[in-house]
């Protein structure tokens, strides 16, 4: 079965100390390449992510982790799975991997291409300046039942695991080391919870911004990424909700109009996607069609929609008048969610009754950022072993 | 009602109102009948009761059969399934209840007699005898061909169960019929790979100058080798002698009332069925010449909710009425598959055992 190295090491790899220089060098250098390169323009994760990858945010990012009385040592070699698709995500919990002194190996999809491509391009041109670290960060592509995969996976201290539920499933079968740890990324479902009240008084500016900032969180990878929202709630009463309605949505719609980011092909999904989720329903939905994005409203979240709403400028949504009703709805599944217009006071005490379901909340315009806590897992700490020194 | 008429006979203004009516009793029928189809109907056209123009009639994606189970009549009467051939993930299944088999059996023998005349002809399959065995699991591709052997007599299949072509069989078969009328069945793609592009191979024709060669099953494998109508035409002939040619387009949620492609290269609706473009994202109906999704309308499907679908085809509206072949009814041209929605996010799709 193939078995495919798309950056040969040229040196054997060594596990370094967590946080060394070189290593921080290292992803300077390919923040520079990526910023630099003609073709990042096309792909806007690029660019994010070589903003990521600066010296001047990875050292305040890792900082915290630096102090205290623990002596933290790297944890081995990881095995990283990345997603079919989800461009340049895998990227993230690979480079904090290597950040904590591991030796890695990143698992691509046969699918993968677009920035991938370009991603993989840059990493081939810093191995000659930068071996050991290029050895430390093995990109490669094989079939999950081949040989040297099942070979490496016996002698891993930790695989990560992102994509769908079954390609997780798929890639357990594989048996790891009794003391390796495992993270798996499985499917998630994200939200985006708007106060109708603030949305009817925001001034234009406040109101367009918001507009900007909801359409960079669903739109830039036509609501696919697992922390997009496919459902929007809206808490407030029923008149204030139907207003801010009319007067979100035409001025979303207007904006795709201009951008249009959805292609044909994903207009087709949307329709097809709301019809399967109206005909396979336990309530009666309604459905909205405004040129490119359909709504779809319903009277609570179901399970099925988890699986089954494949984005593509669909929106769920829910009134709320009361955010207490949304605790039952609620699953693991529930990743991120956006907020606007709603008082962070009243949300944290909320939150705190919130016990399945939610791992991040954050500002509508930050689904996509990428943070060291993510679905309630600390990567730095899982990459890492605290040494206890009590003396 | 449509299906006593001929297929190519009726003028817009003639046809329009009795298919519109027609159609809105399908909706009502489907919609007291098929609980999902009315929660579709309740949540999309919540204002519907009955359309004034065929455009307005409510339609459903194509892919929903994939999805969901979706049927108008009880269990006890279903009659048979039906699966569609597809290769890729999952299959549709058409559930059919015995009066809409007939109806869809009924209806492609007089299509089909339009184009082959009255008579059943010697029929050579251009597929192999097992594609019709397994009854129990019936593919399209089997019920493409038990539906249309109907239309002929001393059945010779060209292919054996290893694709290879079955020199024997069709030397017997033009040796005994190569001087009269007979009809040449198969699928595009067999029809092409295994048949015409294999004589080719071998260096070998045969000779069979007054058969018709109807084909259907889609493009893409042959555009995908750069392969298009004009080129396969010309290659049947060359190989064969037969320059009737015609492919046909339907699908298997809408089996019966088929499409057929006139001597002008342009896809005819017959009576029982019509064509809509519509312009994705505001799915408004598009004008002739203008590319859109193509929408299907029959008057066929009553055991399952078919009779109004989006499908997952380009296509653009060429006319109605007004064909130089002198048919009546629309005409079009199909322009391949809208491209699979690729997955950008985290939920990607895995395809069982195989790498991602």
């Amino acid at each position: 079965m193939s078995w495919t190295i798309l950056n040969p090491a040229t040196t054997k790899a060594e596990l370094q100390q967590p946080f060394a220089e070189q290593d921080f060098a290292y992803c300077q250098a390919l923040s520079e390449a990526l910023l630099k390169a003609p073709q990042s323009r096309d792909f806007p994760d690029l660019i994010a992510l070589g903003f990521w990858l600066r010296q001047a945010n990875l050292k305040p990012l890792l900082a915290p982790y630096q102090q205290g009385q623990f002596i933290r040592q790297p944890l081995g070699l990881v095995f990283h799975s990345a997603p079919a698709n989800v461009d340049s995500l895998f990227v993230y919990s690979g480079i904090l991997s290597l950040l904590c002194g591991n030796k890695n190996v990143i698992r691509l999809s046969s699918r993968s291409g677009g920035s991938t491509t370009v991603l993989i391009e840059k990493i081939r041109g810093l191995a000659d300046v930068f071996p050991q670290q290029n050895a430390r960060f093995q990109l490669m592509q094989c079939d999950y039942n081949s040989a040297e995969l099942k070979a490496l996976i016996s002698t891993v201290d930790g695989r990560v695991l992102w994509g769908s539920d079954q390609a997780i499933q798929a890639q357990r079968q594989l048996l790891m080391p009794a003391h390796a740890r495992e993270l798996s990324f499985g499917h998630k479902f994200s939200l985006c919870l708007l106060g109708a009240e603030q949305v009817l008084a925001a001034d234009d500016t406040e109101f367009q911004q918001l507009v900007q900032l909801f359409y960079r969180d669903q739109l830039t990878f036509a609501q696919q990424g697992c922390s997009s929202a496919k459902a929007v709630i809206w808490v407030g009463d029923a008149k204030q909700v139907q207003q801010a309605q009319q007067k979100f949505w035409p001025a979303l719609t207007e904006l795709i109009q201009q951008k249009q980011p959805l292609n044909s092909s994903e207009q087709y999904q949307a329709l097809a996607t709301a019809q399967q989720l109206i005909m396979s329903s336990e309530q009666q939905l309604m459905l909205t069609q405004q040129q490119s994005i359909s709504r779809l409203a319903v009277s609570s979240l179901e399970p099925g929609f988890i699986q089954q709403h494949q984005g593509c400028g669909l929106f769920i949504e829910l009134q709320l008048e009361d955010l207490q009703q949304l605790n039952s709805m609620l699953t693991q599944a529930h990743q991120t969610l956006t907020v606007w217009g709603v008082d962070p006071s009243l949300l944290k005490s909320w939150l705190s009754t919130v016990y399945t379901g939610l791992d991040r909340v954050m500002p509508v315009g930050q689904a996509l950022s990428f943070s060291p806590d993510w679905d309630g897992v600390n990567l730095i700490e899982q990459f890492s072993r605290k040494v206890v020194f009590s003396l | 009602m449509l299906v006593e008429r001929e297929p190519y006979c009726l003028e817009a203004a003639e046809k329009q109102p009795l298919l519109l009516a027609e159609l809105n009793g399908l909706t009502k029928h489907h919609q007291q009948h098929c609980q999902p189809y009315q929660q579709l109907l309740a949540a999309q056209w919540p204002a519907f009761v009955a359309a004034k123009q065929t455009e307005q009639l409510p339609y459903l994606a194509v892919r929903l059969f994939k999805q969901l189970k979706l049927q108008s009549v009880p269990d006890a009467d279903v009659f048979k399934v039906l699966y569609s051939s597809g290769t890729t993930g999952t299959q549709s299944r058409i559930v059919l209840d015995s009066a809409t088999a007939a109806m869809q059996s009924k209806i492609l023998v007089k299509i089909m007699q339009h184009w082959l005349g009255k008579a059943r002809l010697p029929m050579l399959i251009i597929d192999h005898p097992g594609v019709i065995k397994d009854r129990s699991n019936f593919s399209a591709r089997g019920a493409g061909i038990q539906g249309l052997s109907f239309m002929g007599r001393n059945h010779c299949y060209a292919l054996n169960d290893d694709m290879s072509i079955n020199f024997e069989a069709v030397e017997q078969f033009c040796q005994q019929f190569g001087d009269g009328p007979v009809f040449v069945f198969g699928f595009t793609f067999m029809v092409w790979q295994f048949f015409i592009q294999e004589l080719q191979r071998q260096n070998k024709t045969i000779l069979l100058p007054q058969a018709l060669l109807l084909h259907s099953g889609g493009w893409k494998k042959l555009q995908d080798q750069a392969v298009d109508n004009t080129t396969f035409k010309q290659q049947v002939l060359a190989q064969t002698g037969i320059s009737k040619v015609h492919n046909f387009y339907g699908m298997v949620e809408q089996v019966g009332a088929i499409f057929v492609e006139c001597e002008q290269g342009h896809l005819h609706c017959p009576s029982y069925a019509d064509v809509l473009v519509r312009k994705p994202g505001n799915w408004q109906t598009a004008a002739v010449g203008e590319e859109g999704v193509l929408q299907l309308l029959s008057t066929l499907p009553r055991s399952y909710p078919g009779h109004s679908l989006l499908s997952e085809d380009r296509a653009v509206l060429l006319g109605e009425d007004n064909c130089p072949c002198g048919r009546m009814g629309k005409y079009f041209h199909i322009l391949g598959r809208l491209p699979q929605a690729e997955a950008r996010g985290c939920s990607d799709t895995f395809s069982s055992g195989a790498a991602v």
